[in-house]
């Protein structure tokens, strides 16, 4: 403290300008080279800064001194010296004097102010500053935003701590702002950017100069002001009573404020998990999860049940996109999220949930009972409405009841979830055949029509041979197995494709008399659409994989004999990440006794009036919108049931909205992006690897019907749910917090904003990243709120 | 009330054991103790006595001597410790503390001359380095009188009025190791003389800060109430000494203690020991006519600047003994001294005793000599009396 | 992980109402000490207790006389003997029959450096304290100079190209002196920190506890990665997590991973190690030559 020490540069600055003595304080300005500086610097100047423990405002002062010293001033500076830390307020101080400066106090009526913060800015801040003093204020909102406090003075604000986060100066919440400052005061004050060169040289703070530069650009300088009336002279303050330290006193609560100190804020704010972001049926994957593990199964299935209403079928059947997305994954295994929705589905069968009370009761018609159609009935009779599936089968469940195996579904899963559905008052006309006729009458019967017809048309590889007795289409053969028709296979069974109906039908063959099943794909096992886990168990059963071929032809006469199978190469990566099959003048023969065809299938949209265009899956007459939907496959071709299920629900509420294409946002609004796997704190969860499903013995699968998954054996699972960015009461931030001034808020937390000094620990701890760290500008308000 | 045939360091543990038994009805004793020479009886002593509901805790130097007394009297009992020389120089920063604290306690002084070189005898050069720590210090003169100011300094230290630690210092080996007819009060008169001790900042079960930060205005306030309270320590001595009185039948000297000095136009002005041979002296030189008197400082701090203005109002010339030097400045009981004796009075300076040199009344005759024979004061002297 | 962490203990109607830090307090945001001292909070739990502090930023968090931001009675002690202050604050409680337990809170300057002395002779006599020695690792309350407990290569304003001498080993010489409980807390491990609070409260004779304070002034950190660091500093084994109890019997709390890109992190996180560029490698060898010592130690179990 002090005219500094005799080592510090100023020191040496101020000494080689000692001497000129014999120049009179008038000469300085007069001579013609100090012309400039004579206009800028007054022959006495105090000046005094305020800032906060951290920002750099000693160095402030110093740097003031430095370009004074360079303009052949005598110069003093320091700073207050007391208890306080970082982020706390603190005042440095400089005087300027043609002549030598001997007076050692503080500053209590300065000409200049700087304002390193404009956190800081009271009445009290101004004190001793006559109208029309100089302020730098530090803030970023401009002249427009200016406090009325500053009216009586001139006003110059730039955005320092902007400008030195840009140029990387202090660490990220404890930005230094002290040599941006300067470039903005010199250009206030009307010197040129040289004079700051020059002193920042001195100081060996060249590396801020391009900070200081930038600001001596930007700051924005306001020179008039008004003048108003003081009635009250300044006074010295004087002190309150000193409690004698012999008394034992009574305890006062502390009156520091330290919430002024923050730089930034902390906010419990929910941030999507990328299994809830990664379900296609929009199931709060999280929510249940979360509900199970803590309340029970009821509880899950509350949660559940507003989005999925297939549990038993999708916990079964789904591919489960939220699991491979699911942050755990790369930790140590996704969590069984599927086994955990069976879990509910399967445990959960008496919950029923309440319709809504509408007042204008609708009715609607759902045509195919599909996953998408029975979702979108589901949704509409939640909501309130009069709701008739139409289906062409006896039993409801479309592709559901006659794609999937009962080794995979058994049919009484399938129609559990079904029931829970028509409990909620669905009507259902089964065995109802439409046609185009038909549709258009049902139009006029309801108020709004959904098409959940899926994919009707079973796709072929137009292969010659095709028509050969024994080559058969997957989907008929499965439908065949499901409804009790003779399946029976013998000899080698050539399966054709890589999706799921594909190893459904392999299996199936597997069950019912093949003495071998190949599945032929024309890419690798990773690229197979098939559940992982479905192949794995394929390949147990006895399943053998023919990859990298596709057929060419099937030969026989009159009846199949053997494929020509045609080596595949991969070619360049396409659009959907996966390789394109390039097929090869190679090939190769196998015999065969049957083929089944699983290439998947095409939407079938003759059933569809002429008349009617299809625009954004709505249908048209004439340009005019008809309240007629297509959902699910049909719509979106997706081909699974989480998909379906999510369409035929979104769907239903588009319909309900009445609305375009847009009103889809609204339905499901966009997010936030995930928390990512980096946003977790791991430390905080033991390794742990996931709970599997229970299978039955290999060789006991090919014996009984039974089905092959099991489930989980109990709930436990759920405890490995992360919560990722969704608060679970975990009292990590509390139990961090340095202050100790979060505390419980009902469920979740509340801060004591007063007293957050902002360090971010709550933060930067959360193990789910469910609260997040924000800079503050300004008075700990974002300008845009004033 | 017995009599024993004890030196001072023994009449000094007798007296803290008194005190420490006497608060047994209060929060009890406790302190904190480390030897050095010449007190190192005193603290043998202390630690040889049953005390109930006390403590005497043996620690590994005289800075933590001092700190175990400051936990304690913080924690609301009564403390006391001893040392000498370079061990009150290494306790200092604490010795400090304890007065800024306002934490009543009492530390015999065996006075000894501060080194390197060593030299182990008595001059007051270590006490005196702590004139201005706020404590208050009593310079004894005899064996009784140590144990005496003992008692009286917990008395005047405690007293809500004061609040403030007490230094007894007594000349080493000169008192500290000399044997002398002591008498030792009887438990139940220092029982009635010492009311158990209240200190009423002590640390308790509430929230309650001792020794944080203060602000400059606050540091005003704290100082002025401290110089104060001093000054509080003299107005209330008389009150104290006439109890003391009363309870024990034996009067305590007041801080200055003048012998043969109210006609005397030659003062000769001493602290501690000194005093007893310079009394002796003036006797003799009485005897040749010579119109002398021995004024003695007691208390050193409150300083008794009142009380010896109107001592010296009289005396035509004045003779300040110091056995201590502040080299560059002279004797730091001259500095004290001077400006309460007249314009037209002259003042002169004598170091002598220092590193134990062995005063005869021959110096004292010596120097009132020169004193005599002076027109004018001259710059403090040095008289070497060692052998 | 357990949720709710500590079993919903931390934050109970007491830890608001009557918090050992209260806010208003004047530590730096993201302070170490502040967290140890909440969790010192509710380890104490209501329980009587003085504190002794000596001179350190502690004494400062105090605040401005006659407020305090300690929720309980405490004296601020000088420099070099905090410990015996404690002492005879502990002698006259036990002779008044107080419960009372003494606190000495004090950081790395007062305890490895210049309080030494004292801290070692009150461990010698057995005094009745709990001494916990929050390390920042650096004077922080003087403007960030060197301890003895400022690692290698950690710059510092008296060693500002990094110190070139290795850290004090505080807890085998507390644990020299044969006390009946010395250990090092992880700040990372709420369980640990609080459970070793609780027993240390809990016993009697002289306790040591050893907390690794990060300071994100002198460390030159980001102030939200203090717990962070310290859990980077556990894992890569720079920061043994053990206790010891008479001195002899040695449990290792927390084992470290001995991770590579733990210890390079926890260097990377930190501005101060920059100037002298110590990398993981060189302290590779310090930590694992400081671990066969740990192993071949007699074990608590």
């Amino acid at each position: 403290m002090g005219q500094s020490s005799p080592q510090s540069p100023i020191s040496r600055i101020a000494r080689d300008i000692s001497p000129p003595s014999h120049i009179s304080p008038a000469a300085v300005g007069e001579g013609p080279a100090d012309r400039q500086a004579a206009a800028a610097v007054p022959a006495e100047l105090e000046i005094r800064v305020h800032g906060r423990g951290g920002q750099g405002g000693v160095t402030c002062a110093k740097l003031i001194a430095a370009l004074f010293a360079g303009q052949n001033r005598y110069v003093q500076t320091f700073g207050d010296y007391a208890s306080e830390r970082s982020g706390a307020p603190v005042r440095a101080y400089t005087r300027v004097s043609a002549k030598p400066v001997r007076n050692r106090n503080k500053v209590y009526r300065p000409d200049q102010l700087l304002i390193l913060d404009d956190g800081l800015v009271n009445a009290e801040l101004l004190d001793g500053l006559d109208p029309g003093g100089l302020v730098l204020l530090n803030s970023g909102c401009g002249l427009t935003g200016l406090d009325p406090l500053f009216a009586e003075y001139r006003v110059a604000v730039v955005d320092a701590t902007a400008i030195a986060r840009r140029h990387k100066i202090g660490t990220r919440s404890v930005v230094i702002v002290n040599t941006t400052m300067i470039g903005a005061y010199a250009r206030f004050i009307g010197l040129k950017m040289v004079d700051v060169e020059q002193a920042y040289r001195d100081l060996g703070l060249e590396a801020d100069l391009d900070a200081a530069q930038e600001a001596f650009r930007t700051v924005e300088i306001r020179e008039t002001f008004c003048r108003k009336e003081h009635a009250e002279p300044v006074v010295m303050r004087q002190s309150g009573r000193v409690t004698p330290l012999t008394e034992q006193f009574v305890d006062l609560p502390m009156p520091l404020k330290t919430g002024s100190w923050r730089t930034q804020k902390v906010i419990y704010e929910e941030r999507p998990a990328p299994c809830n972001v990664g379900c296609p049926a929009g199931n709060d994957v999280v929510g249940f999860i979360q509900a199970l593990k803590n309340d029970g199964v009821e509880a899950a299935a509350r949660i559940l049940q507003q989005t999925q209403p297939l549990p038993s079928v999708c916990g079964r059947v789904c591919p489960a996109p939220c699991m491979s997305r699911c942050n755990r994954d790369g930790y140590d295994g996704a969590v069984n999220i599927r086994g955990l929705e069976r879990w509910i589905g399967d445990h959960q069968q008496d919950l029923l949930l309440q319709p809504k009370q509408q007042g204008q009761r609708k009715s609607f018609a759902v045509v195919g009972s599909g996953p998408a159609g029975l979702s979108a009935a589901y949704t509409l009779a939640l909501e309130g409405h009069w709701v008739t599936i139409y289906e062409r089968d006896r039993e409801l469940g479309g592709l559901l009841r006659s794609g999937i195996p009962g080794y995979r579904l058994p049919p009484e899963d399938l129609d559990r979830d079904i029931v829970r559905i028509l409990l909620l008052g669905v009507e259902v006309q089964p065995g109802y055949t439409l046609d185009t006729f038909a549709l258009e009458r049902l139009l006029e019967n309801h108020d709004g029509l959904l098409l959940a017809t899926g994919l009707d048309c079973r796709r072929s590889a137009a292969c010659p041979g095709e028509d050969l007795e024994g080559v058969e289409q997957g989907l008929d053969y499965l439908r065949r197995a499901k409804q009790g028709g003779n399946v029976r296979l013998e000899g080698h069974v050539l399966v054709i494709g890589g999706g799921n109906s594909a190893i459904d039908a392999a299996r199936t063959a597997l069950r019912n008399g093949a003495r071998r099943v190949s599945l032929v794909y024309r890419r690798g096992r990773e690229e197979m659409p098939a559940i992982a886990g479905e192949v794995e168990e394929a390949l147990e059963e006895g399943v053998e994989l023919q990859l990298f071929c596709q057929p060419r032809a099937y030969l026989g006469d009159g009846r199949v004999e053997a494929v020509e199978l045609a080596e595949v190469d991969l070619g360049p990566v396409e659009a959907d990440g996966r390789c394109r099959p390039i097929v090869s003048d190679r090939s190769s023969r196998i015999r065969c006794d049957h083929v089944l065809l699983c290439l998947g299938q095409s939407a079938d949209l003759k059933l569809v009036p002429d008349h009617w265009q299809i625009r954004d899956g709505r249908f048209e007459r004439a340009g005019d919108p008809l309240p007629v939907y297509a959902c699910g496959d049909l719509s979106t071709g997706a081909g699974t049931v989480t998909h379906a299920i999510g369409d035929g629900r979104r769907t239903a509420l588009r319909m309900l909205a009445g609305g375009p294409a847009a009103a889809l946002s609204e339905i499901d609004p966009p997010s936030s992006p995930a928390v990512s796997a980096e946003e977790i704190r791991f430390d905080y969860f033991a390794s742990r690897p996931p709970t599997a499903d229970r299978h039955l013995a290999v060789e006991r699968r090919l014996q009984e019907c039974r089905e092959v998954n099991q489930g989980l054996p109990d709930a436990s699972e759920a405890e490995r749910c992360l919560s990722c960015g969704h608060c679970t009461g975990c009292d990590t931030c509390l139990i961090y917090c340095p202050e100790g001034i979060i505390c419980r808020d009902g469920a979740r937390y509340a801060i004591d904003e007063e007293q957050c000094k902002g360090c971010g620990i709550c933060a930067a701890e959360c193990p789910r990243h469910a609260l997040r760290a924000a800079a503050l500008d300004g008075k700990g308000e974002s300008c845009a709120a004033n | 009330m017995r009599s024993e045939l004890i030196s001072a360091n023994h009449a000094a543990a007798h007296a803290a054991t008194l005190a420490a038994r006497a608060n047994r009805k209060g929060r009890g004793f406790c302190s904190g103790v480390y030897p050095i020479t010449p007190s190192t009886e005193c603290m043998e002593l202390l630690c040889a006595q049953e005390i109930e509901k006390g403590q005497v805790v043996r620690v590994e130097g005289e800075h933590s001597a001092m700190a175990v007394c400051i936990g304690s009297v913080a924690g609301g009992a009564r403390s006391f410790t001893a040392t000498s020389s370079n061990g009150l120089a290494y306790m200092a920063e604490n010795v400090v503390a304890a007065a800024l604290l306002r934490l009543p306690m009492v530390m015999m002084v065996a006075n000894r001359t501060l080194g390197p070189p060593w030299n182990i005898w008595a001059d007051h050069g270590d006490s005196l380095l702590l004139r201005d720590s706020g404590w208050l210090q009593f310079y004894c003169a005899d064996n009784q009188e140590v144990l005496d100011t003992i008692l009286f300094a917990y008395r005047l230290g405690e007293d809500a009025r004061v609040m403030l630690p007490v230094m007894v210092c007594q000349d080493g080996f000169v008192l500290s190791h000399t044997m002398a007819q002591t008498l030792i009060p009887a438990q139940e008169q220092v029982d009635r003389f010492l009311p158990p001790l209240s200190v009423s900042h002590r640390l308790a079960d509430q929230p309650h800060a001792l020794g944080s930060v203060i602000l400059p205005q606050q540091t005003e306030v704290l100082r002025r109430r401290h110089h104060q309270a001093m000054g509080e320590a003299l107005n209330i001595y008389p009150e104290l000494q006439r109890e003391f009185a009363e309870i024990f039948g034996r009067e305590l000297p007041g801080p200055l203690v003048g012998y043969r000095d109210e006609d005397a136009e030659l003062l000769i002005l001493s602290m501690g020991t000194l005093a007893g041979t310079v009394e002796r002296s003036v006797d003799r030189l009485r005897e040749r006519g010579v119109k002398v008197g021995s004024l003695r400082i007691r208390l050193l701090r409150p300083f008794p600047a009142r009380l010896l203005r109107e001592k010296l109002a009289r005396a035509r010339r004045v003779a300040v003994l110091d056995r201590d030097i502040s080299p560059g400045f002279g004797g730091v009981l001259w500095g004290e001294c001077r400006t309460c004796a007249g314009a037209e009075t002259l003042v002169q300076n004598y170091m002598l005793g220092l590193g134990g040199g062995d005063v005869r009344p021959e110096h004292i005759e010596q120097l009132v000599d020169d004193l005599r024979g002076r027109e004018s004061a001259g710059e403090p002297m040095i008289m070497e009396v060692g052998v | 992980m357990n949720e709710p962490a500590l079993n919903g203990m931390a934050q109970t109607e007491h830890d608001r109402k009557k918090p050992l830090l209260r806010p208003g307090n004047t530590n730096c945001g993201g302070c170490g000490m502040s967290i140890a001292l909440q969790m010192l909070s509710r380890a104490i739990a209501g329980q009587p207790v003085q504190l002794v502090v000596p001179a350190c930023c502690g004494a400062v968090a105090v605040g401005n006389y006659p407020f305090s931001s300690f929720g309980a009675p405490v004296v601020m002690s000088t420099f070099a003997c905090s410990a015996a202050v404690a002492g005879g604050l502990a002698r006259v409680a036990a002779l008044n029959g107080e419960e009372t337990r003494v606190i000495c809170w004090a950081g790395d300057g007062g305890t490895y450096d210049i309080g030494m002395g004292a801290l070692s002779a009150a461990a010698e006599r057995n005094e009745d304290i709990l001494y916990i020695c929050y390390d920042n690792e650096i004077y922080g309350n003087t403007g960030g100079q060197r301890s003895s407990a400022t690692p290698l290569g950690a710059a510092t304003t008296s060693t500002p190209t990094g110190k070139p001498e290795v850290k004090k080993e505080i807890l085998a010489i507390m644990a020299a002196h044969r006390i009946p409980y010395a250990a090092s807390v992880s700040l990372a491990h709420p369980e640990d920190t609080l459970c070793k609070l609780r027993l240390a409260l809990e016993m009697r004779g002289f306790r040591f506890l050893h907390i690794l304070s990060p300071c994100p002034t002198g460390w030159k950190s980001e102030p939200s990665h203090g717990i962070q660091l310290i859990r980077l500093a556990v894992r890569s084994g720079l920061f043994p997590v053990l206790e010891i109890r008479d001195g002899r019997q040695m449990t290792i709390n927390v084992e470290p991973d001995f991770s590579d890109l733990a210890l390079a992190e926890y260097l990377a996180m930190q501005g101060r190690f920059r100037k002298s560029g110590v990398t993981a490698m060189v302290l590779r060898d310090a930590i694992r030559r400081h671990w066969e010592t740990l192993r071949s130690a007699p074990t608590g179990d």
